[in-house]
């Protein structure tokens, strides 16, 4: 099923991340992660108000990151090297298309992964937002692929570059 | 339908095969334990609950005239007990009898 999956799909241009990450850790690879105690799945769902370091909420950080970046994921690990299967389908199915794609590993910070689950009212990881829009996990994206509404949705972003 | 007292000795996969079914009198529900395909993932390494990963396919009268966001958000809903004590990561297929059965 993911070799099938991942002969189906075309390489795609190499994958960005945003420049400024939260907390000034850019790239961490699998070895070096360090995965917080906490059950990844928690969600009280209430709103996430701590104050970053800057002063800004990260729900106005995540706010911004979506309004910014007309694909935004959310996910374990980074698109070049995710560290789970769900976010690697994510990645897989966007690189189909043209588009850049800009992330947040979730698992660099856990106060982040909590308040993107606050703001989407989502418990699961990865989430994919498209023009500011919450889209949902890899299973909707997948199923979006097949339909032919990701391409719909993703044509404008497409024709920008 | 099993006793309050009771539910804490069932498995995750009876747990959640009560609760999709109770509230979403499905006509098809499949609830596949997949955590084997998952045990090296870095995230779960040092979790002492094995059922961590699981498939979901349900068809209910339910999702009729829902996203599939909203579809899945109602799954989540049902299970949230499930993914705040171990639950670590859910598929889901959410399917009207229609869709199962277009030429009807």
């Amino acid at each position: 099923m993911a070799t099938s999956l991942s002969n189906m799909f075309l390489k795609g241009i190499a994958a960005r991340s945003l420049s400024r990450p939260l907390n000034g850790l850019f790239y961490c690879t699998r070895y070096s992660t360090t995965v917080s105690n906490d059950s990844d799945t928690h969600d009280d769902f209430k709103p996430a108000n701590k104050l970053e370091n800057s002063g800004i909420s990260l729900s106005n950080v995540i706010e911004q990151d979506v309004k910014d970046n007309p694909v935004m994921v959310y996910m374990k690990g980074v698109p070049d090297f995710p560290q789970c299967g769900f976010s690697s389908l994510a990645v897989r199915v966007l690189k189909h298309y043209d588009v850049p794609i800009s992330a947040r590993n979730i698992l660099d910070d856990p106060d982040l992964k909590n308040a993107v689950k606050a703001f989407s009212n989502w418990p699961t990881f990865p989430q994919i937002f498209i023009k500011g829009e919450f889209i949902g996990g890899s299973d909707i994206v997948l199923n979006m692929h097949q339909t032919g509404e990701l391409k719909e949705k993703l044509k404008d972003i497409t024709s920008k570059q | 339908m099993s006793s309050r007292g009771a539910s804490a000795l069932l498995s995750r996969a009876s747990r959640i095969r009560s609760k999709l079914q109770t509230a979403l009198e499905a006509t098809v529900l499949e609830v596949d334990d997949v955590s084997y395909q998952h045990a090296g993932h870095a995230a779960v390494k040092g979790s002492s609950d094995k059922e961590t990963h699981f498939n979901v396919k349900i068809v209910s009268p339910k999702f009729e005239g829902q996203s599939l966001v909203k579809r899945h958000r109602l799954v989540y809903d049902l299970l949230a007990e499930e993914l705040q004590s171990g639950l670590h990561a859910l598929s889901i297929v959410a399917k009207t009898l229609h869709e199962t059965n277009p030429n009807k």
